[in-house]
């Protein structure tokens, strides 16, 4: 028997003065041990998403669940609680991490801020976190002011969201600032956690980085769910025109780049299908918002071109 | 041809960040300077422009077509920065000074080295941001008003406003997502081929660097440790490092 560990529904989120929603009716669950993708651009909601997850942020309309239990009427000393079985890594290392601490401290202080009496068995399992991730054992004692590069923030970051055995690992762009090679080391430590039985929600623009990290992805472009379904499909067969230009705009080894994209600027307020901003086709229906379409248990398209993906 | 030999440079803390490195540019090719972080890319191109921190010590030479660099005076190789070769930083995103339009901007580095009135100066502002896909009346924005793959443009632009014969890009392209970055990619392109101008480019990504460059050039703790032709060089690399660069890549891909 899985259990949900997150879901989400109709989610929509309004920030003051700005026009454009950013989240709009975005809908997906979570189950235990499953891992999902966000992915878009700059801009496209996944991080604002993450946010209200976490309670950190709470939506203009739909709902939130974690762990079963609605987060619009939990707070205080219950939120906390719920959260303590979550781990997020934010996007910028160079904020997300205290500066007066080491990088032994900053990895076990998640563990011992709730329980103190584990701070020795904390410090070994910090210890055999850091040396998974690289972090060579010269630095663990160094303050983090004094220059960790991003990407060495980037493996530290990741070591003090595992420490807590998290059931839910909210990773934002964890791995954005590391060379190939260690960027293994984070995909392999996160694998192992995967396997046993963690859940995590990835945001990525990477749909290589996406297909190696997780089974199911959702792409989003400004606030709204374009395609979702398995992620080795969406990069092999991507349906919407703006996964398309994401999979053609990947670099891949010894192959030109080509990317069709048009832009063309909006009008404000504009309700329609948001991705005719940057649509190479873009048809007269499109000053309408296209519904998401299921086309099998696991894929739903929201384009007017559909499931042919033929353009008129 | 602009050519880098036998470049080695020393912080002022003793870092040796450049060991004996040698490159070659040619006009209209692109060059990629591909490595992990730490592995000297930026300090090389920085070295050989003259503008590493007080105190560093640079070794062997740089020539721009015949010209030598460091046999020069201060004030001719500030001349050869700009007009002869013209660097775009990393991290665009806070290179524009922020209290300035960036018509201001233009103007500075156009009055420095050009002589021209300001009324010609603003007519080649606004024809090098058409050439980088932007409208004339980006002059009047200041940089907040400027998504990041705008700044870039703008950015290269700036880099071409005296006409220089080669373009150094420290990674023009991280943080922009990847539909940005292939526009990016392709105006750089674009930009060698109409003006005969050669761009080195310094990556970490080598699946980037081989859709884009026509040559790499793999740096490896100081050293430039490889050096051929895009196409080549990912079917048979030779060094191990190299070797581990594709395979990692590849599996990704698989």
């Amino acid at each position: 028997m899985t259990e949900e560990v997150a879901s989400v529904e109709s989610l929509t989120l309004t920030f003051d003065k700005i026009d454009a929603p950013a989240l709009a009716d975005v809908s997906f669950c979570l189950n235990e041990g499953e891992s999902l993708a966000l992915v878009g651009e700059s801009g496209s909601g996944k991080t604002s998403l993450l946010r209200l997850l976490l309670g950190l942020l709470r939506p203009t309309r739909g709902k939130v669940r974690l762990f079963g239990q609605p987060l619009d009427d939990v707070g205080g000393e219950e939120l906390r609680r719920i959260r303590r079985k979550c781990s997020y890594i934010p996007q910028d290392p160079f904020g997300g991490l205290p500066p007066t601490l080491s990088p032994l401290q900053a990895v076990v202080e998640p563990l011992i801020v709730t329980r103190p009496n584990l701070k020795y068995e904390g410090t070994n399992k910090a210890k055999e976190l850091l040396s998974d991730l690289g972090i060579e054992e010269a630095l663990w004692n160094r303050k983090l002011v004094q220059g960790f590069s991003g990407g060495q923030r980037q493996r530290i970051m990741l070591a003090r969201a595992l420490i807590t055995d998290p059931k839910l690992l909210l990773a934002d762009e964890p791995t954005s600032m590391q060379d190939v090679s260690t960027r293994m080391d984070l995909i392999n430590l996160l694998k192992v956690y995967l396997k046993n039985g963690m859940s995590m929600i990835f945001v990525t623009h990477d749909l290589l980085l996406a297909k190696a990290m997780t089974l199911r992805g959702i792409v989003l472009y400004r606030g709204r769910m374009c395609e979702t379904g398995p992620t080795h499909l969406l990069l092999r067969d991507p349906l919407h025109p703006y996964t398309k230009a994401l999979v053609s705009a990947l670099p891949k080894l010894g192959k030109p780049i080509e990317v069709k994209v048009k832009r063309r600027p909006l009008p404000v307020g504009f309700k329609g299908c948001p991705y005719l901003a940057l649509c190479p086709y873009g048809f007269d229906r499109c000053k309408d918002l296209p519904p998401m379409k299921q086309l099998s248990d696991a894929r739903s398209v929201a384009c007017f071109m559909g499931d042919t993906s033929q353009g008129t | 041809m602009m050519r880098i030999s036998s470049l080695s440079a020393t912080y002022p803390n003793g870092f040796n960040a450049v060991k004996k490195a040698d490159l070659k540019l040619s006009s209209g090719e692109i060059l990629a300077l591909v490595g992990e972080s730490g592995s000297g890319k930026s300090t090389l191109i920085y070295a050989s422009l003259g503008l590493l921190p007080k105190g560093s010590s640079v070794s062997g030479k740089v020539f721009f077509d015949d010209i030598e660099f460091f046999a020069l005076p201060k004030e001719g190789q500030r001349k050869i920065r700009w007009k002869k070769v013209s660097l775009v930083l990393q991290g665009t995103m806070s290179s524009f000074t922020p209290v300035l339009t960036i018509k201001r901007q233009f103007l500075e580095a156009m009055e420095e080295h050009l002589s021209l009135t300001p009324g010609e100066a603003m007519a080649k502002a606004v024809e090098l941001l058409e050439e980088v896909g932007l409208e004339g009346n980006f002059l009047a924005r200041y940089p907040h008003e400027m998504s990041g793959g705008q700044k870039q443009r703008c950015a290269i632009a700036m880099a071409l406003c005296c006409d220089p014969d080669y373009l150094l890009a420290d990674e023009p392209t991280t943080a922009l997502d990847v539909i940005t970055q292939a526009e990016i990619m392709n105006l750089l392109k674009g930009i060698a081929k109409r003006r005969n101008m050669g761009i080195l480019m310094v990556t970490h990504d080598l699946a980037l660097a081989s859709s884009t460059a026509d040559e790499i050039c793999v740096m490896y703790q100081g050293c430039t440790i490889e050096t051929e032709r895009s196409d080549i060089i990912i079917k048979s690399p030779k060094q191990p490092h190299t070797i581990a660069l594709v395979r990692s890549l590849s599996m990704m891909e698989e």
